[in-house]
């Protein structure tokens, strides 16, 4: 039998997103841009580029959470604040146990299904 | 704005587990307590408009259209109601509303009542419903929760400025201090420094919640509710109350970025200092005049950072003005002199109504003994929404 299922995977992504008329990046999305205030159509991105946001970032902060909401059955996790080297920044978790303020990291794209609902996908910065 | 708008009436719940109860007895409840105090049970229907703050009882209780059913509950019908949400911020919200549409000459008198019944469901799933004010895609969907960027931004304020954890555990210190004497308060147990910081067993009693934050620097779960009697102070309807009018002397807010590694700078609470500067200048006063504060310390890193915000102390100094005894109910400039989020309680949809409460009752002389501040004029409350993302700032004042 043929798993249908196995083919076309996409590797999960986060993008970024860039305005052609003046070049300023953004992560998340806006719908106008805050220096040209061209408008973006969420559906086509038209005059818009998107790209993905992975590779080296700068740790801002970091916390270690030991109250977790519902779905996260571990004891704890640790997420942070992370600058990429375009100047973007973004929250997600931390693969790593002993942070540091300044620390260089690698952000990765994973899946999560710990929530109800569609999976989303997720950052961890290691 | 040329209206005067004072405060005639105020009423509270003891706040704390109200989880048997249904919210809207609760809301009722507080509200009828403000039409006692202002001597208008029997004309309640003088009240031109009722808005009720909440921030999230369908998820907390599954109860929707709250507002109209307070009204019904307390016999007020026809009297118009409207419901207020605005996250934590949702009471002072209401509040500024509510003088809105008296200084618009729409209303003379009208209701303000915040409630909030959080522990009706497990507490991670009250963390879940309280994370979902975060940004969907790039926060929430992270795990991220409003304690996680607590402890994200107390990391970064610590390491810049040399505050301690055992500063913070000052600030809870003082704090469960005047809940202690509050009758309204969640947590009416004192704390001691030696318990939550010095001694060797202080990491058992004290544990970490989102390091560096940890059980006493975070505010309790809390169900509550608290109600406000707003008067046009020039309108013929001032004259049926029977206590003296607390004005509203100004009221400022502002937003921020949603998510907050949009911020410049992550330490910089742009929403609280714009709202602060709006706040001052309708009242035509500046901090130095400021004799007491209600500051949104859900963590009691924000009740530090909100203190230089809004010009009570220079930045980065507020933790030293705590260690000095500044900030306590003869200090300074005493903060939280209802013990604040942390010992009185965070019922999100309640709170700002809560501290306009307090400022009433420091401004009337009607606080208990041990935490009236000593002749106040002007008492200032900052209701804070999301992680800093909206904002109101309210000053009170004594005529």
């Amino acid at each position: 039998m043929i798993d249908f299922s196995m083919y076309d995977v996409k590797a999960p992504e986060i993008l970024g997103y860039k305005c052609l008329t003046c070049g300023t990046t953004y992560y998340p999305a806006p719908m106008i841009c805050r220096k040209c205030s061209s408008r973006r159509d969420p559906v086509t991105n038209k005059k818009w580029e998107t790209f993905p946001l992975t590779g080296p970032v700068t740790l801002l902060t970091w916390t270690r959470v030991w109250n977790l909401p519902e779905g996260y059955n571990v004891k704890y996790m640790l997420f942070g604040i992370v600058e990429f080297e375009n100047g973007l920044r973004a929250s997600g978790r931390l693969g790593i146990n002993n942070p540091n303020i300044g620390m260089k990291l690698t952000a990765r794209v994973e899946e999560s299904d710990e929530r109800p609902g569609k999976p989303v996908n997720i950052f961890v910065f290691e | 704005m040329t209206a005067r708008v004072g405060i005639v009436g105020i009423g509270h719940t003891r706040f704390g587990n109200s989880s048997a109860y249904d919210l809207v007895d609760v809301m009722a409840y507080a509200a009828t307590d403000a039409l006692v105090d202002a001597g208008i049970l029997d004309q309640r229907r003088e009240i031109d408009q009722v808005f009720v703050a909440n921030m999230a009882s369908g998820l907390f209780c599954h109860q929707t259209s709250i507002a109209s059913a307070m009204v019904s509950k307390m016999d007020m019908e026809p009297t118009p109601a409207e419901l207020i949400e605005n996250g934590p911020a949702s009471g002072a919200s209401a509040v500024k509303v509510a003088y809105m549409a008296i200084a618009s000459g729409m209303v003379d008198v009208a209701m303000v009542v915040g409630g909030e019944i959080m522990r009706k469901v497990s507490g991670w799933e009250g963390t879940d419903v309280v994370a979902s004010m975060l940004h969907t895609e790039a926060e929430y969907n992270m795990g991220l929760t409003l304690p996680s960027f607590g402890g994200m931004f107390a990391r970064l304020y610590m390491e810049k400025y040399g505050c301690t954890e055992r500063d913070l555990a000052l600030v809870a210190v003082k704090d469960h201090d005047n809940g202690l004497l509050n009758k309204y308060a969640h947590v009416q147990g004192a704390c001691t420094i030696e318990a939550i910081a010095d001694n060797e067993t202080a990491g058992v009693v004290n544990n970490y919640i989102a390091e560096p934050l940890r059980i006493y620097s975070t505010c309790p779960v809390t169900d509550g509710a608290a109600a406000l009697i707003l008067v046009n102070m020039d309108s013929p309807k001032a004259a049926m109350f029977k206590k003296k009018a607390v004005r509203i002397a100004g009221f400022g807010s502002a937003t921020d970025t949603h998510c907050v590694h949009n911020r410049k700078d992550p330490l910089m609470l742009n929403a609280v200092r714009i709202a602060g500067e709006k706040a001052y200048k309708m009242a035509g006063v500046t901090p130095k005049d400021i004799s007491f504060a209600e500051l949104h310390d859900a963590f009691v890193i924000l009740e530090l950072a909100i203190s230089e915000e809004v010009g009570l102390f220079e930045r980065g100094k507020s933790f030293l003005a705590v260690r000095n005894g500044e900030t306590s109910i003869k200090g300074r400039i005493p903060i939280n002199t209802s013990g604040g989020l942390k010992s009185k309680g965070h019922p999100v949809g309640a709170t700002g109504v809560s501290q306009v409460v307090e400022l009433v009752r420091q401004l009337r002389g009607e606080a208990e003994e041990g935490r009236q501040v000593e002749n106040p004029k002007y008492g200032m409350s900052v209701n804070f929404g999301g992680f800093g993302n909206n904002v109101v700032a309210i000053i009170c004042a004594k005529d």
